[in-house]
């Protein structure tokens, strides 16, 4: 039997990983990021999601942010709401509705800009809440590791998640050592062998794919 | 030497600190004071917030206190106002203050008490960036944001914590970044010190203080003002001129991660 994947985001690269994943034996189902926020809906959506599926092996959750850049003193507090606050409130709502979904051998993957680690002007709200996703995935290694269940972040470039306007946001000194910044075959992979039971002793740690950009711990 | 007198090393400068009351926030308002910095004291409650700037008065320092609840804009609008009134220049932002539930335990059971400490934590580093960014600017001054280790290791006691303080860590990078070419630098410090927070959750759990220690190589818990506000003192002051977007752990070697 595949692998049994909820998946949460939107976006190209999310709608992209969705396929490949599929291609690769999994049954997906996806949840609207949208949906997450207020926790009554997140319960329902993914308690269809994962009735569907009968189980869930793998949760994704793809952080969307925007597509152009925009100085923080120049955000405005609903943009702001949008792209750091909601995804943050969306990410604990969707963990504590999957929590009972969730058994030993189950992985939780939280995909987010390198931004997280390394900030982008003009994409500070989006960052903020990729490195809150981040600690957030921490946690929740800590605190369902007695129960089997392993997390993990993948970092991808900034552009694949921000936009291409995020491409030089980054901030990185050099380019990628293989020559690409990478795109949803190459996240596929990782996060198909992330759902694998030879992965398992890896929990709560930031695996970077983005082609050899961002090298810090 | 007198602690109660530096070397000016904040002369004429002028520093915010919301919680500033008690705790980390007196600690850092106080090393801030003791080297020249005229301080304010941004407190959700004047009445514990005047007795803290009265007393650093009596000291001969400059300060005063507003009230300030972080999680209004009005609030801090009025508090960086305030400033601007009393001192002429705002050169150094900390937002310090939390507050909002954090209770302990399995994230299933996070209900929505946590948005209040998203709102002192998240909003409210949002908010002050917007309202500082102009005064500090015109100074060439620094945003100082309070961050945890929880951040960066994550916490299996308090995992909305560990999100919320991994969050504002990232604003700072990303902040520095865009400020930097404005001369603003954006810095973390992400400190274990004793605050009154911290005395009631060890009179709760006596055990809890002598685990903490044993695993601090220093072997013993910060202290607001001796520990913490000198590391304050340093990146608000020039001699930090060439640094930003980074975070200084003052834990006493606990958490040695980065």
């Amino acid at each position: 039997m595949g692998t049994r994947t909820l998946l949460c985001g939107v976006g190209s690269l999310s709608d992209d990983l969705v396929a490949r994943l599929r291609a690769r034996g999994h049954l997906v189902e996806a949840v609207d990021p949208s949906l997450l926020v207020a926790r009554t809906d997140a319960a329902s959506a993914v308690d269809a999601a994962a009735g569907s599926l009968g189980a869930v092996d793998l949760v994704v959750h793809v952080l969307a942010g925007p597509d152009g850049p925009t100085p923080l003193v120049d955000l405005s507090t609903d943009a702001w709401v949008d792209s750091c606050e909601d995804p943050m409130v969306g990410a604990l709502h969707l963990l504590q509705a999957c929590r009972s979904h969730l058994g030993a051998g189950s992985r939780v993957v939280h995909v987010v800009p390198t931004s997280a680690m390394g900030g982008a002007p003009g994409f500070a709200a989006t960052s903020t809440a990729a490195e809150g996703f981040r600690a957030l995935n921490k946690s929740v290694a800590r605190q369902w590791g007695a129960d089997g269940i392993t997390t993990a972040v993948v970092a991808v470039a900034p552009e694949l998640l921000l936009g291409p306007a995020a491409s030089s946001a980054g901030g990185a000194l050099t380019g990628p050592a293989l020559g690409r910044t990478g795109g949803a075959d190459d996240l596929a992979g990782i996060v198909d062998a992330l759902a694998s039971p030879e992965a398992a002793f890896t929990t709560g740690s930031t695996i970077v794919a983005d082609g050899g950009t961002w090298m810090a711990p | 030497m007198s602690t109660d007198r530096g070397v000016g090393l904040l002369e004429g400068r002028v520093a915010l600190i919301t919680g500033g009351a008690a705790g980390i926030g007196l600690g850092i308002a106080t090393a801030m004071a003791r080297e020249g910095a005229a301080v304010v004291l941004a407190a959700r409650r004047i009445e514990n917030g005047e007795p803290a700037a009265e007393a650093l008065r009596d000291a001969g320092h400059r300060a005063l206190c507003v009230r300030c609840d972080v999680t209004s804009r009005i609030d801090l609008e009025s508090a960086v106002a305030a400033t601007i009134d009393g001192f002429d220049r705002l050169d150094c932002f900390v937002h310090n203050a939390v507050g909002g539930s954090a209770t302990p335990g399995p994230l299933e059971e996070v209900d929505d008490g946590w948005l209040g400490l998203l709102a002192t934590t998240v909003r409210a580093s949002f908010d002050a960036a917007q309202v500082a960014h102009p005064h500090l600017a015109a100074a060439g001054g620094s945003f100082l944001l309070l961050t945890s280790a929880a951040g960066m290791e994550g916490s299996a006691n308090l995992p909305v914590y560990a999100m919320v303080k991994a969050s504002q860590r990232a604003l700072a990078k990303s902040l520095s970044r865009e400020w930097g070419p404005d001369g603003i630098r954006v810095n973390c410090i992400a400190p274990v010190a004793r605050t009154p927070a911290m005395e009631r959750a060890y009179l709760a759990n006596p055990e809890l203080e002598e685990r903490l220690v044993g695993r601090t190589p220093l072997r013993r818990i910060g202290e607001p003002t001796e520990d913490v506000g000198p590391v304050a003192v340093f990146l608000a002051s020039n001699l930090a001129r060439f640094v930003t977007g980074q975070t200084v752990v003052v834990d006493g070697g606990g958490f040695l991660g980065l």
